[in-house]
């Protein structure tokens, strides 16, 4: 395998040495551009005391394209699709090479905080959450209660 | 090369299928939207044309195993045909395709729907006897 970008390895040293505050990222042993992540829930929103899987992979040319990224916990909110699929703006257009794992996954942790019906990836969901957010909150906190606690 | 790990590849595949901008011929897509492991998956392969199969639509399904793409899926016809390299069950025996059967991490499902439809046009293939139409395994 040709060999790892610094950029990659500093960027992977400083998540292990330096970790976010309920957030951790592992990169693969066999592909260490492939990570398994966790992110707690943030408090006082739906998906506290949930904790959410996710895999990251740094495409062949990261940092100009974006980190891949999805969740493989299943997780009821309007931004993000029944494939764990994430609809935010700096995983697309709004991507630049100065942002890092580490931005991406705490904007990550704050779309959870902060969902965006206005700009939906899950339409059912998103319909729901402007129908009735009251019920919705409850949804996405039942389904934290059953797939993202152990 | 940096080395795109199975969910991240099947993720590709599956956009590369839903926007339609498969080959010529063929289509593809998950069989359960909400399939986290993307496992399984239903494909069709339109009959070409000046062949036995010209017109007739043959469904087929594969799956997707944990070593994919270092490994190929199972494909399996579901719609009943006559063909060389489809066994009694409708199992494909993917080392008779030329194009694929020295697999290689690179190759999708869309390549081996591709070499399948080759495969029924070929020469010595296109006029074989088939089963009624709309007949399935």
């Amino acid at each position: 395998m040709a060999a790892l970008p610094k950029r990659i390895i500093k960027e992977t040293e400083r998540l292990v040495a330096d970790p976010v505050p309920g957030i951790n990222a592992t990169p693969h042993e066999d592909n260490l551009r492939y990570f398994d992540v966790t992110i707690h829930g943030p408090a006082s929103s739906p998906y506290e005391e949930g904790i959410f899987r996710l895999e990251l992979f740094l495409p062949e040319d990261y940092p100009m394209s974006p980190p891949k990224i999805r969740f493989l916990t299943k997780i009821y909110h309007p931004n993000i699709d029944k494939l764990g699929r994430i609809c935010l703006d700096v995983l697309k257009t709004n991507w630049s090479p100065a942002l890092q794992i580490r931005t991406i996954l705490l904007s990550i942790q704050a779309l959870l905080g902060a969902p965006n019906p206005e700009d939906p990836l899950a339409n059912d969901v998103a319909q729901r959450w402007k129908e009735d957010e009251k019920a919705a909150i409850e949804t996405a906190r039942e389904w934290t209660r059953t797939h993202a606690t152990v | 090369m940096a080395k795109v790990p199975r969910n991240f590849r099947l993720l590709e595949e599956l956009e590369k299928g839903e926007k339609g901008l498969g080959a010529d011929g063929c289509s593809y897509g998950l069989v359960d939207s909400d399939d986290v492991m993307m496992s399984n998956w239903n494909a069709t392969i339109l009959g070409p044309p000046h062949s036995v199969h010209e017109n007739r639509i043959y469904s087929l399904k594969f799956h997707c195993g944990d070593s994919y793409p270092d490994q190929p899926p199972t494909v399996s016809f579901i719609s009943r045909i006559n063909l060389p390299c489809v066994n009694q069950y409708g199992n494909v025996d993917i080392s008779k395709l030329q194009r694929v059967a020295q697999w290689n991490r690179d190759f999708t499902m869309e390549k081996i729907l591709v070499a399948l439809r080759e495969f029924m046009a070929h020469p010595s293939n296109k006029k074989l006897p088939q089963p009624a139409e709309g007949t399935t395994y």
